[in-house]
C-alpha cells in the first residue's frame, strides 16, 4: 500500500516539476523571443549603446523591486496576507525630495546621502512597526504608510520639482568603465551582493523559511519577527538608494514617483516565474525588471505608444499569477 | 536496552506542579511528568487532557503559570525555544514542520547551516543529510527532491534526521504515526528502539494504546491537566490504561435510549448521482437513529450532500414527512426542517470568530426579529436556554466559538438547529476530533434529540459508535446499500466486513 502512495506522490511531484519547468522555460523563451523580435524589427535595438542604456534605465525600478522581493520572501507569497510593501514608490518620492531639498539648502552630498538613507529607513521602520509589533496586514499597513510618506513629500515639495545637481549626482549619471553607464554598474553590483546574501547565505535561507513556512521557522528556533521586521527596513533602505539614483537620473526630485508602484509589484511577481522552485528570488526579479525594460524600449523604438506598456504589464501579471496559482493548486 | 533503574540517576526530564490557564480554562492543573534517562516514555490522555499543552511548555512555546522543570536534575526556568534547543531537546512534530520548497539538506540544517566563507555549503549539507538518512534508516530519498515532492513518511524521516543532526539527549515524538501506513509504522518503531539503544531518552505521545504497549518502557496518563499515574505497559493491560484515561467504564460510553419509532420523517427513493451513488432507498422515522457507514468512495459523502441539497441527484426523490422535496436546494431543505451537522465543523459548522449567541441564532434569526431589528435580549434568552440544556461549557453567550473546545463547538452547531426547531438531523461524523467525555455528551444529546421526536441520520466511520447508538445501520459499498443491519446484530467487525466488501464475495 505504501508503495502505491509513494508512487502517486512521485507522479504528482513529477507533474508539478514539469509544470514549473514549462512555466520557467516558457518565460525565458518569451523573454528571448521579445529580444529577437525587437532586434529584427526595431532599428538600433541590438546596439551596445541601447542595450546598456535600457539596463541603466531599469536600475531604479529593479532596485525598488529588489526591496519588494525581500519583503515578499520574508512575508510569504500570498498576495493578500503575505509580505508586500506598497510604500516603496512613495518612500522613493519622499527620499528624493529630502535629497533634493538638502542640496538646495546648500548641504553637501554626504549629508544628503545619510539623511536620505535615514528617511528611507524611518519609513521602513514605520512599516515594520505596523506589521510586526501591531500585527496589521502588510497590505493595509504599508498602504497607510504609503499615504503618510506621500503626504510628507508634498509638504516638503509643495508638489513642485526640486532640481538638484552636484558632481556626485552627475557622476552617477555618467558612463563608467567599458562604456557602460554607471547606473547599470550600480544595478549589477547591488544585484550580485543581494543574490549572494539572499540565495547563498544562512540569513537568506532562514528568511526564505520564515516567509514560506513560519511555523517551521519558529520550530527551528529562528527569531521570526525580527526577520520580518528587517525585510521592511531593507525595503526602506532600497527605496532611499533608488531615490538617490532617481535624483541623479532626473537632476532633481519628481512629482510622479507614486506611479512606479505598479511596475514594482509587477516586476517582483513576474520574477517568480524565472526561479527554479517558483519562489521569489533576486535573480528572477532582475530578469523581470530587464524584461519589462526591454519591452518598453522596443515599443518606443517601434514608435508604438508607451501607453501599451502598462496594458502589457497588466496582462503579464494576470498570466503569471494564473499560471502559478494553477501549479500551486496541483501541489495541494 | 531499557534503563532498568530509574532511581539511581536523576530523571532526564522532570516537570512538577505545572499549572497553565487559558482565559479561564485550566489546561494544566498541577501536572507531573518524569522521564528516566534512556527510556521510551509514553504520554497518553484524551484530547484536552493537557498533553499538547505540556509538550508546548517543554518546547518553550508556552510559559507555565506555575511549576518547576528540571533537565538531568538541573532546574531550568523561563524556557525559550532556543534554550530548549541548546539543552538538547528535540521535537518530531505531528504536522512535519518543514519548508516545502527546500531541499533535504536545507531542511535538515535550517538554523544551523554549514557554510564556507560565509556562504551556504549546499552540497555538503545535502551530502551529510542524505548520508545520515541512509545510515539511520537504510533508505535513499529521490535525488534532488524538494520537501514538497516527498511522501509523508519520507518527510518524517527528514524531520527525525533534522533532530538527530542536533545530537539530542531527549527526543519528543508527537503523534508520529497519525499519517503513516502499517509498514511505515513498523519501520518507525525499529528506528525509535535503535535511538534508545544510542542512549537517547524518548518521549512518545500517542492515543493508540497498542503502540504504547509495543514500544514504551513506561507510560504516564494525564486527565484534565492532572497526572493520573505512571505505569509499565508490560504489567498493565491496555484496557486498564484506557480506564485511567477516561475514569469511567467504556461500557457507559453509549447511553442507549429506547424510543418507539414514529411516522416516517424522511423517505429516500432510488436516489442516484452517478458514478458515486447508484440507487439508494431508505426510510427514516421520527425517534429513530439510522446509522450510515461506508469507506471512502462508497458514496456516503455524496449521499449527505444530496440529502441536504448541496448537489442535485440524477434520479430519485426525497420526501420530508410525506411531501416530495425540492432537490438540490439547501435553503428548501432547511425550510423543511433538515439540519446538517457537517464533518468539517470549524469550516462549515460554525462561524469561528462569531459569538456563541450569533452562531446559535444564525439559522433562526427570523424568530428574533421585531420591526426589522434583531432583538438581542430574546436571542440571549434562547442562547442561554440552549447553553443550559446542552451543557455547553462557555463563559457566556458572548464568547467567540473559536475559544470553545471541539466538543462544545459541536454542541453549538446542534444548538443552532434546535433553535430552528429542526426535525431531521443529518450528523456527519459528529464526534471526530472531540475527546471521549465530549463524545459521551454528544451521544446523550443525540439520544435526547430522538426522544423529542426528531429523526437522526448518523453518518460515521466509527463503527463502535454506530453499533453503540444507532437503531439500524446501512452499509454502503461502491455507491449502493449492500446491507441493512439492526443494531443488535451489528458488531463493529460485521460492519467492517460489509463495508470493505469482504462479505460480498462470500
Amino acid at each position: 500500500m505504501s508503495t502505491v502512495i509513494e508512487q502517486a506522490g512521485g507522479e504528482r511531484a513529477d507533474l508539478r516539476r514539469l509544470g514549473a519547468l514549462a512555466l520557467r522555460a516558457g518565460s525565458l523563451l518569451a523573454f528571448v523571443a521579445v529580444l529577437v523580435f525587437f532586434s529584427a524589427t526595431a532599428p538600433f535595438f541590438l546596439s551596445f549603446f541601447n542595450f546598456t542604456n535600457v539596463i541603466a534605465q531599469s536600475a531604479i525600478l529593479a532596485i525598488l523591486a529588489f526591496g519588494m522581493t525581500v519583503v515578499i520572501i520574508g512575508g510569504g507569497g500570498n498576495v493578500v496576507t503575505g509580505g508586500i510593501d506598497l510604500s516603496v514608490a512613495a518612500n522613493l518620492g519622499l527620499c528624493a525630495a529630502v535629497y533634493a531639498a538638502l542640496i538646495q539648502a546648500g548641504q553637501g552630498d554626504a549629508t544628503a546621502i545619510l539623511t536620505t538613507m535615514a528617511t528611507g529607513l524611518a519609513v521602513g521602520a514605520a512599516n515594520a512597526f505596523a506589521v510586526v509589533a501591531v500585527g496589521i496586514l502588510p497590505l493595509l499597513a504599508t498602504l497607510a504608510v504609503m499615504n503618510v510618506a506621500a503626504g510628507l513629500e508634498l509638504v516638503l515639495t509643495e508638489n513642485t520639482v526640486l532640481s538638484a545637481s552636484t558632481p556626485f549626482l552627475m557622476a552617477i549619471n555618467n558612463v563608467g568603465p567599458f562604456g557602460v553607464p554607471n547606473l547599470a554598474w550600480i544595478l549589477l553590483v547591488v544585484a550580485v551582493v543581494l543574490i549572494l546574501l539572499v540565495q547563498f547565505t544562512p540569513v537568506g535561507l532562514r528568511l526564505q523559511a520564515v516567509g514560506e513556512h513560519r511555523e517551521a521557522a519558529r520550530a527551528a528556533g529562528l527569531p521570526v519577527a525580527r526577520y520580518v521586521a528587517a525585510t521592511y527596513l531593507v525595503s526602506g533602505l532600497f527605496a532611499a538608494l533608488g531615490a538617490i539614483l532617481s535624483v541623479a537620473y532626473l537632476s532633481g526630485s519628481s512629482t510622479g514617483s507614486a506611479e512606479l508602484l505598479l511596475g514594482v509589484v509587477v516586476t517582483a511577481l513576474l520574477g517568480v516565474v524565472f526561479s527554479r522552485r517558483l519562489v521569489p528570488t533576486i535573480g528572477g526579479t532582475l530578469l523581470a525588471a530587464l524584461f519589462i525594460g526591454f519591452l518598453g524600449n522596443g515599443f518606443q523604438l517601434l514608435n508604438i505608444s508607451s501607453y501599451w506598456v502598462s496594458g502589457v504589464q497588466g496582462a503579464l501579471i494576470l498570466l503569471v499569477v494564473a499560471a502559478t496559482s494553477v501549479l500551486r493548486r496541483k501541489e495541494s | 536496552m531499557p534503563s532498568t533503574d530509574h532511581s539511581a540517576a536523576p530523571p532526564a526530564l522532570a516537570m512538577h506542579g505545572l499549572i497553565k490557564d487559558f482565559g479561564g480554562v485550566r489546561a494544566l492543573d498541577g501536572a507531573e511528568f518524569e522521564v528516566g534517562p534512556g527510556e521510551i516514555h509514553g504520554l497518553v490522555g484524551q484530547n484536552g487532557a493537557g498533553k499538547s499543552t505540556l509538550i508546548k511548555v517543554l518546547a518553550g512555546i508556552y510559559r507555565p503559570d506555575e511549576g518547576r522543570i528540571a533537565i538531568d536534575g538541573q532546574p531550568v526556568t523561563d524556557l525559550t525555544p532556543h534554550q530548549v534547543d541548546q539543552l538538547g531537546i528535540q521535537f518530531i512534530h505531528q504536522d512535519r514542520l518543514l519548508v516545502p520548497s527546500f531541499t533535504v539538506g536545507e531542511a535538515v540544517f535550517l538554523g544551523r547551516e554549514h557554510t564556507a566563507a560565509g556562504l551556504l555549503a549546499r552540497r555538503r549539507m545535502e551530502r551529510e543529510a542524505r548520508a545520515l538518512i541512509t545510515e539511520q534508516f537504510g533508505v535513499e530519498l529521490p535525488k534532488g527532491a524538494l520537501i514538497s515532492e516527498l511522501t509523508t513518511a519520507q518527510q518524517q524521516l527528514v524531520q527525525i534526521v533534522r533532530a538527530l543532526a542536533q545530537k539530542p539527549r531527549i527526543l519528543v515524538f508527537d503523534e508520529p504515526t497519525a499519517a503513516l501506513v502499517k509498514r511505515e509504522v513498523d519501520r518507525l518503531f525499529a528506528i525509535i528502539e535503535r535511538l534508545r539503544g544510542q542512549g537517547i531518552t524518548i518521549v512518545y505521545i500517542s492515543h493508540y494504546l497498542q503502540e504504547i504497549e509495543r514500544l514504551c518502557d513506561r507510560v504516564t496518563v494525564l486527565r484534565n491537566g492532572r497526572h493520573v499515574g505512571t505505569v509499565s505497559p508490560a504489567a498493565t493491560p491496555a484496557r486498564e490504561i484506557a480506564r485511567m484515561m477516561v475514569a469511567r467504564d467504556l461500557g457507559e460510553l453509549f447511553p442507549k435510549r429506547q424510543v418507539a419509532p414514529g411516522a416516517p420523517a424522511l423517505a429516500v427513493r432510488n436516489l442516484a448521482r452517478r458514478p458515486h451513488l447508484q440507487e439508494v432507498s431508505f426510510t427514516l422515522r421520527r425517534g429513530e437513529i439510522l446509522g450510515v457507514t461506508g469507506l471512502l468512495g462508497s458514496g456516503v459523502k455524496e449521499l449527505v450532500r444530496l440529502l441536504f441539497g448541496l448537489d442535485r441527484p440524477d434520479a430519485g426523490q426525497i420526501e420530508f414527512g410525506g411531501q416530495v422535496a425540492t432537490l438540490g436546494n439547501p435553503a428548501a431543505a432547511v425550510a423543511r426542517g433538515m439540519a446538517l451537522v457537517p464533518e468539517d465543523r470549524r469550516g462549515q459548522g460554525v462561524a469561528l470568530d462569531a459569538s456563541v449567541r450569533d452562531n446559535t441564532t444564525l439559522a433562526s434569526l427570523d424568530r428574533f426579529v421585531r420591526g426589522g431589528l434583531v432583538r438581542r435580549a430574546e436571542e440571549d434568552g434562547e442562547t442561554r436556554r440552549l447553553i443550559e440544556e446542552l451543557r455547553i461549557r462557555t463563559p457566556g453567550p458572548d464568547t467567540a466559538v473559536r475559544d470553545l473546545s471541539g466538543g462544545n463547538q459541536q454542541k453549538v452547531v446542534i444548538a443552532k438547529w434546535l433553535a430552528r426547531r429542526s426535525e431531521v438531523y443529518l450528523l456527519d461524523e459528529p464526534t471526530v476530533g472531540v475527546d471521549i467525555a465530549a463524545k459521551v455528551e454528544i451521544y446523550r444529546l443525540i439520544g435526547e434529540l430522538v426522544e423529542r421526536g426528531a429523526a437522526v441520520l448518523l453518518v460515521s466511520s466509527d463503527l463502535d459508535e454506530l453499533a453503540g447508538i444507532a437503531d439500524r445501520i446501512l452499509v454502503l459499498y461502491r455507491g449502493a446499500v449492500v446491507r441493512e443491519l439492526p443494531a443488535e446484530n451489528a458488531s463493529s467487525d460485521a460492519l467492517l466486513a460489509w463495508s470493505t466488501g469482504a462479505m460480498e464475495a462470500a
